[in-house]
């Protein structure tokens, strides 16, 4: 450990990281646009300069992002010298930026407008027109590149470069004409172009999917991890006015994944979907499904179960440790074994994040005995059984379209998110999906990842645990009460 | 219990033609006097530029919206009428409102809108009879706001001068 002092107090600070570091890490807010702590410095906006001063000689004013710490540094991140410079550079910075943050989907988390909030200059003292420059530039799917609003922090060049190494964007031309661009304006590909929107310190790249969706301070964030793999991303979930899924972004996680994930991922919005979900419950009245309260579905349930014979179960890659357990018991009350849906490994996976495996939670369902199988096996002994519960999220979705050709003597209890009209169903709840629960994933490392309830389930919908608590329960007096008998 | 003891009437009271007469002089004074009874809703009530009526949406000469759905107006609400979706456009301005509603039920005509809005996009109108037979028609959304800018004018003249912004309409690029 190094020892320096800042604002003439000593601190202990790791000499490996740069100054801007120590200064983040002891509370001080110095601002940054092209420094990122997930991205080799470059010092090239000059935002994080400080004035510091070593041994005897007079102080000098440094980007601290590019300074390494050394011992007996006294360093002054808010004297006046050093807020003078950083406000000149602030200044030049606006120069060209236009004054776009009513129409900016950056606004509201632009490091840029904080700072001008904080410490800019009310009014522009230069009296040239603004560059002009091309204002929605698509870069392939993904991104939007507005120019304009670039700050050339080179922040994109240097994702693309170091983390998923697949350098495509640049800084074309010379000086003022300088804009980000790719090779011949070729569309960008990969899977991680979601992260430039991220890592973009202003509005200049902005992801095209979620262009103009909602004002940033309208979403209502909470903490989540990703559920498209098994790699479990700790991510941010955003929800507008509680109801639709806006986006989900990465959050820091040093275990698992860092500052980044993936597109697949990213865009995983239509899966927590509100619309076509099951509401409530249904249960099979003389030849259709009817709605029923969700308690009459629990105890039709349990006829079901009460017949003589062993049920078959199979729940979704989706659940949980927590409703692992409740499942594990009702299956012991039951007296079968618990399968868990495991469809093949995609082709999606790579040496960054994606790890291929679509169950985001193998480790924690095969730590609770769960056996994995496929959706062919699993129809396979589905339509052999008299008796089956299927349970947990996109459950019918995974099983397909084989579920509709099982037999109609099969008794079949679906717990899903959304309805599934089979001939085989009796009885059908509705559960959350995986960003309206709590619970705990173990993703491929064997790190727990957290589910946070971002929003509300939707009318009539019981989280799974509490369901299967009461299915245990309501099997449990049945079974005294025929013991009675 | 207190008795009250009537006064006794004098002899010119009790002769009543007199009070009748002098009851009628005022009346006849008052037929003559300047009237200020207004006869609501006939005769709409006197605005002027310092009316603080209902917001609506200013459309320019060319029909399109000022408005660009930054949501400021949605965050500046203290009574949360206001409900903003933004969507993209064509024109040079790149966003504008693909929904617009304010619960007129909601706002408490503070003006909060018009003072938030860096667009000038939005005034309070002249506009104050509020009435009809259910809420969701109270419910306003946005082609029941949109107003062309001559019938906002004399307003938006009044809040530059208030705020004394500089005169062009456009705050951006």
């Amino acid at each position: 450990m190094t020892t320096i002092q800042i604002n003439g107090k000593d601190v202990e600070v790791d000499p490996k990281q740069p100054l801007i570091h120590a200064l983040h890490t002891n509370g001080c807010d110095v601002p940054m646009y092209c420094y990122h702590p997930g991205l080799s410095p470059v010092g090239s906006c000059r935002i994080c300069q400080v004035e510091v001063q070593q041994g005897e000689g007079p102080s000098r004013v440094v980007v601290s992002c590019r300074t390494p710490v050394a011992d007996g540094m006294r360093v002054f991140p808010d004297s006046e010298k050093a807020h003078d410079v950083r406000r000149e550079c602030l200044e030049f910075l606006l120069k060209n930026h236009p004054l776009d943050c009513p129409i900016c989907d950056k606004a509201g988390e632009c490091d840029l407008q904080d700072y001008s909030f904080a410490e800019g200059q009310g009014e522009g003292r230069s009296v040239e027109p603004r560059r002009k420059l091309e204002k929605r530039k698509s870069l392939g799917d993904v991104i939007v590149l507005d120019e304009e609003r670039c700050i050339l922090c080179s922040r994109c060049v240097r994702f693309m470069e170091e983390v998923p190494k697949t350098p495509q964007l640049t800084v074309a031309d010379l000086g003022a004409r300088s804009v980000i661009a790719t090779f011949m304006d070729r569309p960008l590909t990969g899977k991680y172009q979601g992260n430039l929107a991220d890592v973009c310190p202003v509005g200049a790249l902005t992801l095209s999917a979620f262009r103009f969706q909602a004002r940033v301070w309208n979403l209502t964030k909470t903490t989540g991890t990703c559920g498209e793999c098994s790699r479990g991303c700790s991510v941010t979930t955003e929800v507008l006015r509680g109801g639709e899924l806006k986006r989900f972004r990465p959050r820091y996680n040093a275990d698992v994944n860092t500052w980044w994930m993936c597109d697949v991922g990213r865009f995983a919005i239509e899966e927590h979907s509100l619309e076509g979900r099951l509401v409530g419950a249904l249960v099979r009245g003389s030849r259709e499904l009817e709605p029923a309260d969700p308690f009459d579905a629990i105890d039709r349930a349990a006829d079901v179960f009460t017949a003589p014979g062993h049920p078959v179960v199979i729940a979704s890659p989706w659940l949980t440790v927590e409703e692992g357990e409740r499942l594990r018991d009702l299956a012991e009350a039951l007296g079968s074994e618990v399968h868990f849906l495991s469809p093949p490994a995609n082709d999606l996976a790579d040496d960054l994040l994606h790890t291929g495996d679509p169950c985001p939670n193998r480790r924690g369902l095969e730590g609770l005995g769960f056996s994995p199988i496929d959706a062919e096996a699993a129809l396979e002994l589905l339509s052999g059984a008299t008796s089956a519960l299927i349970c947990g999220e996109r459950i019918g979705a995974l099983l397909g379209e084989g579920l509709g050709e099982l037999p109609e003597k099969l008794r079949l209890v679906v717990l899903d998110t959304m309805p599934l009209d089979v001939p085989a169903v009796r009885a059908e709840l509705g559960v959350p999906s995986s960003i309206e629960r709590t619970g705990t994933w173990i993703n491929v490392d064997g790190h727990a990842g957290k589910l946070g309830i971002a929003r509300s389930a939707p009318p009539g919908v019981a989280p799974l645990v509490q369901t299967l608590d009461d299915l245990v329960a309501r099997l449990s007096t049945t079974a005294t009460a025929g013991g009675e008998r | 219990m207190v008795i009250v003891k009537r006064k006794e009437l004098s002899f010119w009271e009790r002769l009543y033609l007199p009070e009748v007469v002098r009851g009628l002089s005022v009346t006849m004074r008052a037929i003559f006097r300047r009237k200020i009874t207004r006869q609501y809703p006939e005769e709409p009530l006197a605005t002027n530029e310092v009316t603080r009526g209902q917001p609506r949406l200013a459309v320019n000469e060319d029909d399109t919206i000022r408005c660009v759905s930054c949501g400021l107006c949605e965050i500046a609400c203290p009574a949360y009428a206001i409900t903003i979706d933004g969507q993209e456009t064509d024109r040079f301005i790149e966003r504008e409102p693909e929904r617009f509603d304010i619960d007129m039920l909601r706002c408490i005509l503070c003006g909060f809108c018009e003072e938030a809005c860096p667009k000038d996009a939005i005034f309070m109108s002249e506009e104050l009879e509020l009435a009809d037979f259910s809420r969701e028609a109270l419910v306003y959304d946005i082609e029941k706001l949109k107003r062309p800018i001559s019938a906002l004018q004399r307003r938006s003249d009044y809040v530059y001068k208030l705020n004394d912004r500089w005169h062009s309409s456009s705050s951006t690029s």
